[in-house]
């Protein structure tokens, strides 16, 4: 038995490269990040003919150049050492823009097999690919297979395993075009080189004549390289990280960049191929067609998509809540149950305490969110594997050029109604980083559906006639105030060279989803979700109880005057009494807040010790006090705008940290959050004021 | 004209691209080279287009359209 076998999986965008890989794997991935950037690095092990396979999902990228991070690790690992065979999936149904990456592929010189996905949608639109022909050009083995259907997918392993080592055992057979003699020996009778034979792209003679040349002086001045030929062609193609490599003093041979050529030539390859191979071609697809008459139509496209988003959130909030219920009621259960039991045991009261009010409370209410993000998930990985998010910056695109966005910008801000963490990892799709940047900024002000607590206890509370009108304009002055940002943002960077907002997205083929790419999808998020419960929430809610059970004379147990929280709640007071906030126990609660939004309502029962906030009881008591301190409805809705806009949460900060990279960003973004909720409180609470 | 004049429903060769270098070789990567045949889908008031190049449908906003020069083919 040989050693791990190390396969590549390569391919465009929407080839289909993930479900083929989950294919493989199943949820049992190791996700991580490639090392020094934010491009994720999928992993997985299998078992195959008592063979170890270690599988790695390459980012999606359309070409191999290195204008973009993707690109760029896509290369770097598969020139390295450590991959032994590159399956390169292509959508068979878009084979002319997926060969391109394809020959890109050959060329770097490790084993290709091409995996020829989503067959089963060009059979079904009459089309045929010769897969005879198809690897006799290519001189790489060609394997149909349907990722969804899971058919192919032991003849395409058995591929990889048996070419380890071998670049290329497929003989080249080449017809130039079908034109003249369609015979095995017309290699070499129309070009000087003798190229036909082993490479299956061969460029004009003016680019083979240089690649010669370069090839001699890269063999002269850097002996044990590998690959010549290629590294000859990316310094033809003006590849400025190789240029910075592998210097040459070729003045006359590289006397421009012969990029442009090198593209054309390939693409015209393409096209003979697609000519020889490809039967019955048909150009577009009826369905698709027939679906985006409607979805992206000038005038119903918007409200199509304002319906759909509708349903989306009435089944987060209605089933979610529901089921949200029962983990409440379990998690009552499990304290009460722990509490008695610690109790019975008779254990430290200071570790009960520790326990119960700061572990189970704050990691437990996080938990209870589970639901309702579960099923927003299942919303959105649904809407994006049938194709339809990728629809919504069309339609959006109008709308947010206005504020200097790409219509892209606008799918993290949908999902930051649900949570914002999330919502910041999905502006990974944008490719300009301003503008990932700029979305970064302003998609906390989506208000999640962590702060709605706060929105129900203080509206009911404060105005109970109004109580809903009060909850909902939160969400409205969150869109207002993301979208004020957006364009004044916008304004600052007018006069700047903008190409940021450009929009361009590939939009798939529409096609019914793939329910186990689904579950992996919200699995992984699950995951993910939870791993921070564990983490960044367990130490927050230790830290948390910390605060407000220990004081400059130790533990007080339980009396909170004299905390450390107090002190510094009383410390900050100042800064808060400008828009109406300026009490010590409020003060702590938004500090408090800052490990997650719910916990303000969880600080406020405890620091002003009200059993059952939510019970009509205690809401009438924490009222009381509350108007007993001289804080009314202004500061109430002074507080509202304050929690929707302030620091989103500690996970949202480290996902907005590991995302940048950057602590000093992280922390810039934290500042400008508070200085806009401070801003913002303060007119609303001078307004509301005046009026009331 | 540029591919942002050309009506929905019509076919164009593309004649130059006039972007900046990274924007150009992401679209030649694409398959939206010099010669390349687009058929304009689709097209919204405010400029964003759905386009089809090699076989593959992408949006693209007015910006990017307005830079690529194009012949409409008969």
């Amino acid at each position: 038995m040989a050693g791990e076998i190390a396969i590549g999986f390569a391919g465009n965008p929407n080839c289909g490269k993930t479900t083929l890989f989950n294919a493989y794997t199943g949820a049992n991935l190791k996700v991580a990040n490639w090392p020094g950037v934010t491009v994720e690095k999928k992993e997985g092990r299998f078992q195959f003919h008592d063979s170890e396979y270690r599988l790695v999902d390459l980012p999606g990228a359309y070409s191999l150049t290195c204008y973009t991070m993707e690109e760029q690790v896509t290369r770097q690992y598969i020139l390295s050492d450590e991959v032994d065979v590159i399956i390169d999936v292509a959508d068979a149904s878009a084979l002319q823009r997926n060969l391109y990456l394809t020959l890109q592929l050959i060329e770097l010189g490790k084993p290709v097999i091409l995996a020829l996905n989503m067959m089963d949608i060009v059979e079904k639109r009459g089309m045929e690919i010769d897969t005879h022909r198809l690897p006799e050009m290519l001189g790489i083995p060609v394997i149909p297979v349907s990722a969804r259907r899971k058919t192919g997918l032991d003849i395409l392993m058995h591929a990889a395993a048996h070419h380890v080592g071998k670049p290329s055992d497929v003989p080249l057979i080449h017809h130039h075009g079908g034109e003249g003699g369609v015979t095995r020996s017309t290699r070499g009778a129309r070009h000087k080189h003798q190229h036909h034979a082993e490479y299956a792209m061969v460029y004009s003679d003016l680019i083979e004549d240089k690649i010669d040349q370069l090839i001699d002086e890269l063999q002269a001045r850097y002996p044990g390289l590998q690959n010549y030929r290629w590294h000859a062609l990316k310094l033809l193609e003006g590849d400025r990280e190789l240029l910075e490599k592998y210097p040459v003093n070729r003045p006359d041979v590289l006397d421009r960049s012969y990029e442009q050529d090198i593209i054309n030539q390939k693409y015209d390859f393409i096209d003979e191929i697609i000519q020889e191979v490809v039967v019955n071609r048909e150009e577009r697809s009826a369905v698709t067609d027939r679906v985006d008459n409607l979805l992206t139509h000038r005038l119903w496209g918007l409200p199509v998509f304002l319906l759909i988003m509708a349903a989306v959130f009435f089944l987060t909030f209605t089933v979610g809540d529901w089921l949200k219920e029962y983990f409440q009621l379990g998690l009552d259960w499990f304290s009460a149950g722990t509490l008695h039991w610690l109790e019975v045991w008779q254990v430290d009261p200071m570790l009960t305490s520790l326990i119960v009010d700061g572990i189970i409370t704050g990691v437990g209410g996080i938990l209870t969110f589970l639901p309702n993000i579960i099923i927003l998930f299942l919303a959105l990985a649904f809407l994006e594997d049938s194709g339809y998010m990728a629809r919504v910056a069309y339609v959006m695109d109008g709308i947010m050029g206005r504020l200097g966005l790409s219509g892209r910008a606008f799918i993290p801000m949908i999902l930051g109604f649900g949570c914002s963490v999330p919502a910041i990892m999905a502006s990974r799709a944008l490719e300009n980083r301003r503008d990932r940047y700029k979305t970064m900024l302003i998609t906390p002000f989506m208000s999640c559906s962590a702060r709605l607590p706060i929105y129900v206890l203080f509206s009911e509370m404060f105005f109970a006639d109004h109580a809903m009108l009060a909850a909902y304009s939160m969400y409205v002055l969150g869109l207002v105030v993301a979208v004020l940002c957006a364009f004044v943002m916008g304004l600052l960077e007018r006069g700047r060279k903008r190409q940021g907002n450009a929009l361009l997205i590939e939009l798939p083929e529409y096609k019914a989803p793939s329910a186990h790419t689904i579950f992996i999808y919200v699995w992984e998020k699950v995951k993910d979700y939870l791993s921070r419960a564990g983490t960044i929430i367990f130490v927050a809610s230790i830290l948390m109880w910390g605060l407000l059970n220990f004081g400059p004379s130790g533990y007080t147990g339980g009396d909170m005057a004299d905390t450390f929280g107090s002190l510094l709640g009383k410390g900050l007071t100042p800064f808060f009494a400008p828009v109406g906030l300026g009490y010590w126990q409020i003060v702590v609660a938004l500090i408090a807040g800052v490990s997650a939004k719910e916990v303000v309502v969880s600080s406020c029962a405890v620091l002003f010790s009200v059993n059952n906030v939510n019970s009509a009881a205690g809401m009438a008591s924490l009222s009381a006090i509350l108007s007993g301190m001289g804080f009314g409805p202004a500061n109430a809705l002074a507080l509202m705008t304050f929690s929707l806009l302030y620091i989103p949460c500690a996970a949202t900060l480290a996902t907005i940290k590991k995302e940048t990279g950057s602590w000093r960003w992280m922390l810039g973004a934290a500042a400008f959050q508070v200085a806009v909720a401070w801003l913002v409180s303060f007119v609303a609470y001078r307004a509301a004021l005046l009026v009331m | 004209m540029t591919l942002l004049d050309a009506p929905a429903g019509s076919r164009c060769l593309v004649q130059e691209l006039d972007l900046p270098m990274e924007l150009s070789r992401r679209l030649e990567a694409l398959g939206m080279i010099t010669g390349s045949q687009v058929n304009v889908l689709r097209k919204k008031r405010r400029g964003a287009m759905i386009i089809t190049v090699r076989g593959t449908r992408f949006a693209v906003g007015m910006q990017i359209a307005r830079h690529i020069t194009v012949k409409e083919e008969k």
